[in-house]
């Protein structure tokens, strides 16, 4: 997938997002459709990543949007945009994880263009066509994996989803959940320990 | 510099978020010491398993998110508008719409006004910081459900809440537009304007986005009624590859045994090797003696073995 905007993280916004960002405050329509499409695929990934659920991905990114489309004029360029919008999709994302319960039937089920591909057997026959016991083997990692982030508190989720996924910065990481760079470094840490602990001799 | 403290360093280390001054000591430990070199081997392996649990966003749910949203912001619904009538009054004036002429065109309405009750009665929640709730909130009961309370540092109180709206459109089922709304249906809350909205889509199964729905439906739908009224809009697409490919995980992980059956029906409408071989599996994993029958006889008629040898 082509890196978006959200690229540049940490980044000063670059001179074409400020002059979106501009125009978009100023009623400009199209502008602001340029702004969300400079950012929108990594927010929509993150979502998924976070929810594993289409729909709530949809809702994140429904909510989060709209949110920026009315508040967008309160944004004064203090910090990067890409930083803005985070601590806006963050809070949507972490109120989620907080209420939801874990919907154990889960659609495994993504929408492609080549129509919908079952993550899970994608997973699974990585590298084990043919081979039964390495099938079986990925099979118990995917099961040990969710187990170990559901072990996660959502802040601990979110700054590992961020880092490790996102490859976010801890210090802006720290920014966007309005902590110091110093507690993601906690979090960070014992969100690593907990999963070593699950995982244990997988890995 | 102790293991101890290096162990505590190590997932900074692995993510690069150590100072330089600390990166230097740790490697100058790394250096003298095998048990904290393996623990960063061993964060290395955690971190290459977590690679592979990652997903990317499928275009097609992008390209759906980005229409949604900018229909939602043409629509004025952005602005987060005073609604006019409560939520009893707007969903009373729904049903009315529902059974307006019940009798001279019951299933082209019904099936309409459930699509559109679906829609209509989709979800609006956001913040609005700044405005006062006394200017911007009617005094009648039109916010159905705060979500959040929140006190800012400020002094200020943010409050989130959902919004019910409410807004009518009419048309045929294979209007693009329609059709739009009734493949949202088919995900949305509530599962009557599922079945309802899957039901409609039978007839489009020429539009893959309709054939995607359904497919989607089929596995990821809690209800199992709709995950069956699904499996039979696709009855006419049973041989497509595709379909036989969901309808084989299906077969092998749906909890309803009714379900995994329908899936058989289809399934054997169209011999092929690969269902075969889904069947074999199924042999040897299925606990329903109904299903298990049903899936040897099949066999039996293709002159099949009943196991894998």
């Amino acid at each position: 997938m082509a890196q978006d905007a959200a690229g540049a993280v940490g980044a000063r916004v670059s001179p074409q997002v400020d002059s979106l960002i501009r125009a978009a405050q100023r009623g400009d329509q199209e502008a602001f459709e340029q702004l969300v499409r400079a950012y929108d695929q990594s927010v929509l990934r993150l979502a998924m990543n976070l929810l594993r659920s289409p729909e709530d991905a949809r809702d994140v990114y429904q909510e989060a949007f709209l949110r920026v489309y009315r508040n967008l004029q309160t944004f004064r360029f203090d910090c990067s945009f890409h930083t803005w919008l985070y601590r806006i999709v963050t809070n949507i994302c972490l109120d989620q994880l907080r209420k939801r319960k874990v919907r154990k039937e889960e659609s495994a089920v993504v929408e492609t263009t080549d129509g919908p591909i079952d993550r899970m057997e994608t997973f699974e026959e990585e590298g084990a066509a043919g081979d039964p016991e390495r099938a079986m083997w990925n099979r118990e990692l995917k099961g040990r994996i969710e187990s170990a982030l559901e072990e996660l508190t959502p802040r601990e989720r979110m700054v590992f989803e961020l880092r490790h996924y996102q490859g976010l910065r801890l210090r802006n990481i720290g920014e966007m959940l309005g902590t110091t760079e110093e507690a993601a470094k906690n979090c960070l840490f014992r969100a690593t320990q907990k999963m070593r602990g699950v995982l244990g001799d997988f890995v | 510099m102790s293991c101890d403290s290096v162990s505590k360093l190590i997932p900074l280390y692995y993510y690069g978020e150590l100072t330089p001054e600390e990166e230097d000591r740790l490697d100058q430990h790394l250096h003298e010491c095998a048990d904290c070199t393996a623990a960063v081997e061993r964060q290395r392996a955690l971190a290459a398993a977590l690679d592979r649990r990652q997903v990317e966003a499928p275009p097609l749910l992008l390209d759906e998110c980005r229409a949604d949203l900018m229909a939602a912001i043409s629509s004025g619904a952005a602005h987060a508008e005073k609604p006019a009538k409560g939520p009893w009054t707007l969903f009373l004036e729904a049903m009315g719409v529902t059974f307006m002429g019940f009798g001279r065109m019951r299933q082209p309405i019904g099936a309409l006004a459930l699509v559109v009750l679906g829609v209509l009665l989709g979800r609006l929640s956001g913040t609005i910081p700044g405005l006062s709730p006394a200017s911007t909130l009617p005094s009648d009961n039109v916010i159905s459900n705060v979500r959040s309370v929140k006190a800012e540092s400020d002094g200020r109180v943010q409050v989130s809440f959902d919004e019910i709206r409410r807004r009518e459109i009419s048309g045929r089922a294979d209007d693009p537009d329609i059709r739009k709304f009734i493949l949202a249906g088919s995900r949305g809350d509530n599962p009557a304007v599922r079945v309802e909205s899957v039901g409609l889509l039978k007839s489009q199964t020429d539009f893959p986005q309709a054939v995607d729905a359904l497919l989607n439906s089929i596995v990821g739908d809690p209800v199992d009624s709709v995950r069956m009224e699904a499996m039979e809009a696709l009855k006419p697409l049973a041989g497509d590859p595709k379909v036989t490919k969901v309808l084989s995980q299906v077969l092998l992980t749906d909890a309803n045994p009714r379900v995994r059956m329908q899936a058989i029906d289809l399934m054997a409408t169209h011999r092929d090797d690969s269902v075969v071989g889904v069947f074999q599996s199924l042999m040897q994993r299925e606990d329903d003696s109904v299903v298990r029958l049903k899936a040897s006889k099949v066999l039996k008629d293709w002159n099949a073995s009943i196991g894998t040898f």
